[in-house]
């Protein structure tokens, strides 16, 4: 029946073992069928796993940790009676202005204008083209000085371009795709398993929205000079946020 | 922004994504998971000063699940009972798929929806390990510290819990072979 090794296969496949433990058990599984077998299962469970969702923290739900935090700093610091009556005023007076400046960002995420809807739904759609196709790059590069000239010709904008392996964002290359109808010049970054499009394309007053999330893929809108660019990435938003960080510093 | 606050952001606040799964499995919805979250991440910032060691990520976890537990046990005396949601909104994710071909990405997510279903049915002494272990990548260890149990609990639930999955899975499977779902 039930083979006396089967939780030390599933500590030796889950990687709990040392080393002499493992190399015991690899021994036995050469000799025991059933375990072998127990092994490959273990296999199988963990790649239909994989593909179950990961879900992640909606950036509302980031916001209003953040929000509860600073409300718990405000009460904590309210509950430190040794400040004169007066003297407490001034840092409650600037924790309802942060109030205010969060409940203005949230207005600011929540009532994204519906003309720019079009625009979430061009770039979501091009960034899980991208990703579906063999369409992610055009031209294959991690050098700054190959893609930006390409972008000229092929694109309405050539936008600045740098590659940033410090901070593990690899630029591999870059693409044209159309966002409302621009031809919009698309760097294409990786940082781990997750691919980042960044969307470039001439501002003609629009509106855009600030950060947008479906489906668990962000998008993050900017503006610089006379360039929009819209980051798009199923990484988490703060690592995301960091791309955005360097290229506005380019 | 004052010293504990800042420790807090950088060593709690990047296991926020690992939290809210934690909770959406437990919970099973969306909602809920996010009011459990919020109460868990002031529980923890109120008990920070008492938090030592250098991975923050299963002991807030664990704080998590009590969270859950005390949620759940308000919802029994409402007399609610938590249903699994819809799973609609994960569609979008079966479009990455290198295959682009339409009926395999339609075939792939209605998979993905019945594992979904799966998971969520399992009892939840089973489904949170499962979630720790294959989706959070924790450690024996850690899972033992996160369910307040003992290793050796641990590792025959996690054995249960992938058996488990495994005969649901494979009579799924073999059902959509034989056309009958």
């Amino acid at each position: 029946m039930a083979c006396n090794e089967r939780l030390r296969v599933q500590a030796y496949f889950d990687g709990e073992l040392d080393a002499s433990a493992a190399t015991e058990i690899e021994r036995h599984l050469q000799v025991c069928r059933e375990c072998a077998e127990l092994l490959a299962s273990l296999d199988s469970v963990g790649g239909a796993l994989r593909q179950a969702p990961y879900h992640r923290a909606s950036v509302k739900l980031r916001s209003d940790v953040m929000k509860a935090l600073d409300h718990e700093a405000g009460h904590s610091r309210a509950l430190s009676g040794w400040l004169p009556r007066g003297a407490q005023f001034w840092p409650g007076a600037a924790s309802g202005a942060a109030a205010t400046m969060f409940a203005a960002a949230l207005a600011f995420f929540a009532l994204v204008p519906p003309a720019s809807t079009q625009l979430v739904n061009d770039v979501m759609g091009a960034h899980l083209r991208s990703l579906m196709a063999e369409h992610l790059i055009d031209v294959a590069s991690s050098d700054q000085h190959t893609v930006k000239p390409w972008f000229a010709g092929h694109a309405d904008v050539s936008p600045p371009t740098a590659d940033f392996p410090n901070e593990d964002f690899r630029l591999v290359g870059g693409r044209v795709d159309y966002v409302e109808g621009h031809r919009a010049a698309v760097l294409v970054y990786r940082h781990g398993a997750h691919t980042i499009n960044v969307f470039t394309w001439a501002q003609s007053g629009e509106a855009l929205p600030g950060v947008v999330t479906r489906n668990g893929y962000h998008s993050v809108f900017w503006q610089s000079g006379d360039l929009v660019f819209c980051a798009v990435s199923d990484a988490a938003l703060d690592e995301l946020m960091a791309l955005v960080r360097l290229l506005k510093e380019i | 922004m004052d010293d504990k606050r800042r420790r807090f952001e950088a060593q709690a606040l990047p296991h926020l994504d690992a939290a809210y799964n934690l909770a959406r499995w437990l919970a099973r919805s969306s909602a809920d998971a996010d009011d459990i979250v919020q109460e868990a991440i002031l529980r923890a910032y109120r008990g920070f000063d008492g938090f030592r060691g250098d991975d923050a990520k299963p002991w807030l976890l664990a704080i998590v699940r009590n969270c859950f537990f005390t949620a759940a046990g308000q919802a029994r005396q409402r007399m609610g009972v938590p249903l699994p949601e819809e799973h609609a909104e994960n569609d979008a994710d079966a479009l990455i798929d290198e295959a682009p071909d339409p009926e395999l990405i339609v075939m792939r997510a209605d998979q993905r929806q019945k594992l979904d279903h799966i998971i969520a049915g399992l009892p939840q002494e089973f489904r949170e390990v499962l979630i720790l272990r294959e989706m959070e990548d924790l450690s024996y260890r850690d899972i033992a510290q996160v369910t307040g149990s003992p290793i050796g609990t641990v590792m025959s639930r996690l054995a249960r819990a992938r058996a488990l999955l495994k005969e649901t899975w494979f009579r799924h499977m073999e059902g959509v072979r034989h056309g009958v779902q």
